[in-house]
């Protein structure tokens, strides 16, 4: 059984990198917009093994998903990693108040993304 | 960064330059309604995309220089700052500035860093960040970078066989609702060495009513042995170190060593510090943006840390052998099989250069191929039907025949439509430069002007939207500057002092007409008259019609003399638009009245690929002439005829002599009529230029597919392309500009 992975980015660009960094690792991959539409695939939907987001998203963006995907019984605990440029503080802080696990950082390399994603992910 | 991204890079240049333009119109709307934080937010996600994405390409000037406007923007959105004209105008000077950079991200080329500097300064100081208060906020946020990143790239600079860590570690309570859990923490320690003495306290468990089974309760102390440097230790902790209790406490024998574990035991990462600061040699890489620069090899850090001499690296350096080297040592592999695996590299290398030369690419609304897909189906369909009927066909089937055809004519024509379609742009990405371009026009010339844009979603292709925006600028520009009057001089004309530019674009036939209108004085009959008449294009008795004469402003020349102040006195560059246009197989036209204002109007066909043609017979050949180029056709009366010494024949058409050529002539053909008055004359005009062409007869209308005569065959004058007719034979389109060109050599081309 394939990990399954939300990845969530408004930039097409980004999410693409994202993705393929991810199925190349053997993860299927969950594609979403933004906030809304990523509530929107996973609701009631497939459970993630993990889920990687942006922070700055039209319609809903990275914080109030966090906040979002955490009410729900099947993200209570899946880890999910922040895809950030941000260098305040604040904003790793309010990521982290909503519920994230972890971050990564833009621009990112594969490779330190898939070790992050190995700390984070559940046996 | 990853050869697997480098895909990705045509589709961040697309994206960039959609961001770029969202960043702009936010911008110009933001002048209009500084308060507006939903704009503010939309202009600041495109900045911050930006600067994403490009580092991921490692375009750093790029990602360096947004980070800059987004931090002003950032600002803003806060409310820390209040948008000001001053502003928004840097701002849009810095979007502009990175354009350039973007640009020449793209073409590889160098910059102007006069002005990127400029700016980034002008940005800096309107943020009220000094450069120090930067250096700051770079690192804490390349903590992850740096952390996990740090281990194996920048291994501890004395290699050292094994270190004990002591490590004491109570989670924040809430470790689990954040999708941690600490035993992946001891997972990942024991992976780094051995993890020995793991003691759990339990002294802060709550009675078990009073237990939230969601909260972690528990803290641990434990020892590790391990051959990894501190920093990995604390990588490993990364994302809880902030909100626990943590202390990381390095036992060592010698005495020296003790000092500096005293040292860290002094720093437990207080769990408030707001900016942890891994001060690795990695770390300092980092450029004051955060944005991760290459890290230095090994080599070049041991010798900066005075562990090895320079001679001693180099010589080490020299005894490095190539992969494939060392593989056929081994005997893994033959020579031989290098040779071809690297040449296998060396092809796939060029491939990938070949690849990045320029490949326009265009964005399809997978709405539009999966509609294609579907009337390809359609086609096939049909195809097995007829083949199905073909394969035992009888007379009495010929109605089924015949519906066949017709819907196999149906299929084709849809899927025409449907890929041409493709190539059909919106012409709003032609319009979006002038909100613009209209902003700072009206900023130079002191004059209130508005730009109002209708009919953007109108598509046509996308070469001619990519050659219509000089012309349209021209226009725009002219319009503003010289259409439009001064607020003054508008408010003593009973006109609301703010002037209107309006930019249409509508389909009309075949056709996209694109209007530049504008509530201005209007063309000055008198005044054009006079200057056409000092300008020499006209003598002072013509008697002109007004539609004569508003052409007179596109004749090249025309009134470049005058208005020396101005920066485009009115007619300068319109002979140019009139020729862009013309190159587009396209017409201008004016209307314009006195004290109300200038409308010009483009005519342009929705493709370069198709045109609509009138076929025309002569003898036994069939030509294509262009529509858009035939005035009317007229059968000459007898005596209108006149042949002039040295000009060749000349026909009488309202009193207006115009050249006329006999095309059996130009083409050496055997015509049915030799008499002009038994055959038909068509006007052609192009650039102003008109010519009677004789022809036997009018077969009727329809549209051709241009097929290139240069790439088939070769330039052939007077001709403009081939396609191939609905009897399957060959016919030549006719190119209306050559053949006035060979009327006024008068000579035969005889091919």
């Amino acid at each position: 059984m394939s990990k399954t992975a939300l990845v969530v980015d408004d930039s097409p660009t980004m999410r693409q990198m994202v993705t393929l960094t991810l199925t190349n690792a053997g993860f299927t991959v969950v594609e979403a917009e933004h906030g809304k539409d990523a509530v929107a695939k996973v609701a009631g939907g497939p459970k993630m093994d993990i889920v990687v987001t942006d922070l700055n998203m039209p319609e809903m963006d990275g914080i109030s998903l966090i906040k979002e995907l955490r009410k729900m019984a099947a993200f209570k605990f899946t880890p999910i990693l922040m895809l950030t440029t941000e260098s305040a503080a604040e904003k790793k802080q309010a990521g982290k108040e909503a519920g994230a696990t972890g971050w990564i950082v833009k621009p990112f390399n594969p490779e330190v993304m898939l070790k992050i994603i190995a700390k984070v992910l559940p046996a | 960064m990853s050869n697997d991204f480098a895909q990705f890079q045509d589709a961040f240049f697309e994206e960039a330059g959609d961001h770029l333009s969202v960043v702009e119109d936010g911008l110009l709307a933001l002048e209009q309604n500084p308060e507006d934080l939903d704009l503010l937010n939309k202009i600041f996600r495109s900045a911050h995309s930006i600067k994403g994405t490009s580092g991921m390409f490692g375009f750093n000037a790029v990602a360096q220089f947004t980070h800059k406007m987004e931090t002003l923007l950032d600002l803003l959105r806060n409310g820390q700052k209040v948008v000001t004209p001053e502003i928004a105008d840097l701002l849009l000077k810095s979007t502009d500035c990175l354009k350039t950079l973007i640009d020449a991200a793209k073409s590889a080329s160098p910059v102007d860093d006069e002005t990127v500097q400029r700016l980034t300064v002008e940005l800096a100081s309107a943020s009220d960040l000094t450069v120090k208060a930067k250096v700051e906020d770079g690192p804490s946020g390349g903590t992850t970078g740096t952390g996990t990143a740090a281990d194996g790239r920048s291994q501890s600079p004395a290699p050292s066989p094994s270190r004990h860590f002591s490590i004491a570690w109570t989670p924040p309570e809430w470790i689990f609702q954040r999708g941690l859990d600490p035993l992946q923490i001891f997972k990942e320690l024991a992976n780094l060495g051995t993890l020995s003495q793991v003691a759990v306290d339990t002294s802060k468990l709550p009675e078990l009513v009073a237990m939230d089974p969601e909260k972690c309760y528990l803290a641990w102390t434990m020892k590790l042995e391990t051959a990894k440097d501190r920093q990995v230790v604390d990588a490993v902790f990364e994302f809880v170190r902030e909100d626990s209790v943590l202390t990381i406490t390095e036992e060592v024998k010698g005495k020296e060593l003790g000092l500096r574990g005293e040292e860290r035991l002094s720093s437990p990462e207080p769990s408030a510090s707001p900016h942890p600061s891994p001060l690795t040699p990695h770390a300092l890489s980092l450029t004051p943006d955060g944005i991760e620069g290459e890290p230095k090899p090994l080599g070049e850090i041991l010798v900066e840390t005075g562990i090895v001499s320079r001679e001693t690296l180099d010589h080490a350096l020299a005894q490095q052998k190539r992969v494939g080297q060392i593989l056929v040592e081994q005997h893994a592999v033959t020579p031989q099989q290098v040779e071809q695996a690297l040449q296998k590299q060396r092809q796939q290398e060029s491939a990938s250069q070949s690849k990045k030369t320029d490949t326009a690419s265009i964005r399809v609304d997978t709405d539009k191929i999966d509609k294609l897909i579907n009337l390809v189906g359609e086609l096939v369909i049909t195809q097995s039907m007829l083949s199905d009927l073909g394969s035992r066909f009888e007379m009495s089937q010929i109605s089924v025949l015949l519906e066949r055809m017709a819907q196999l004519e149906r299929n084709t024509r849809e899927i025409q439509e449907r890929v041409m379609s493709i190539r059909m742009l919106p012409i709003g990405t032609a319009f979006s430069r002038f909100p613009r371009l209209v902003r700072d026009l009206s900023a130079k010339a002191g004059k209130k002007i508005q730009l109002v844009l209708s009919g953007e979603e109108t598509e046509l292709d996308k070469t001619v939207i990519e050659s219509i925006g000089d012309p349209l600028t021209h226009l725009v520009r002219n319009s503003a500057d010289h259409g439009l009057e001064p607020p003054e001089e508008r408010l003593d004309n009973n006109k609301p002092e703010l002037g209107t530019i309006r930019l249409n674009a509508f389909h009309e036939g075949g056709n996209i007409c694109i209007t530049v209108e504008d509530d201005g004085r209007g063309l000055n009959r008198d005044k054009i008259l006079a200057k056409a008449v000092k300008q020499g294009l006209i003598s002072e008795n013509d008697k002109l019609t007004d539609d004569q004469i508003w052409p007179l402003i596109f004749k090249p020349g025309f009134s470049t003399a005058e208005k020396v102040t101005d920066v485009s006195g009115r007619g300068v560059g319109m002979d140019v638009v009139k020729r862009n246009i013309e190159a587009l197989s396209g017409t201008v036209s004016i209307k314009t009245a006195l004290g109300k204002g200038t409308t010009f109007t483009l005519k342009l066909p929705l493709t370069l690929a198709i045109i609509e043609g009138m076929t025309v017979r002569v003898g036994k050949e069939t030509y294509i002439v262009p529509l858009l180029s035939i005035l009317e056709s007229i059968q000459p009366k007898a005596g209108a005829i006149k042949t002039v010494v040295g000009k060749g024949e000349l026909i009488n058409v309202r009193s207006t002599y115009l050249p006329m050529m006999r095309l059996y002539e130009v083409f050496a053909l055997e015509p049915e009529y030799t008499d002009p008055n038994k055959s038909i004359l068509l006007i052609l005009e192009t650039e102003g230029e008109r010519v009677a062409v004789m022809v036997d007869e009018i077969i009727g209308q329809q549209q051709v597919v241009i097929k290139s005569m240069e790439q088939n065959f070769r330039k052939v004058d007077g001709v403009a392309g081939a396609t191939i007719l609905s009897d399957g034979t060959v016919g030549f389109i006719l190119d209306v500009r050559g053949l006035i060109e060979i009327a006024r050599r008068g000579a035969p081309v005889a091919a």
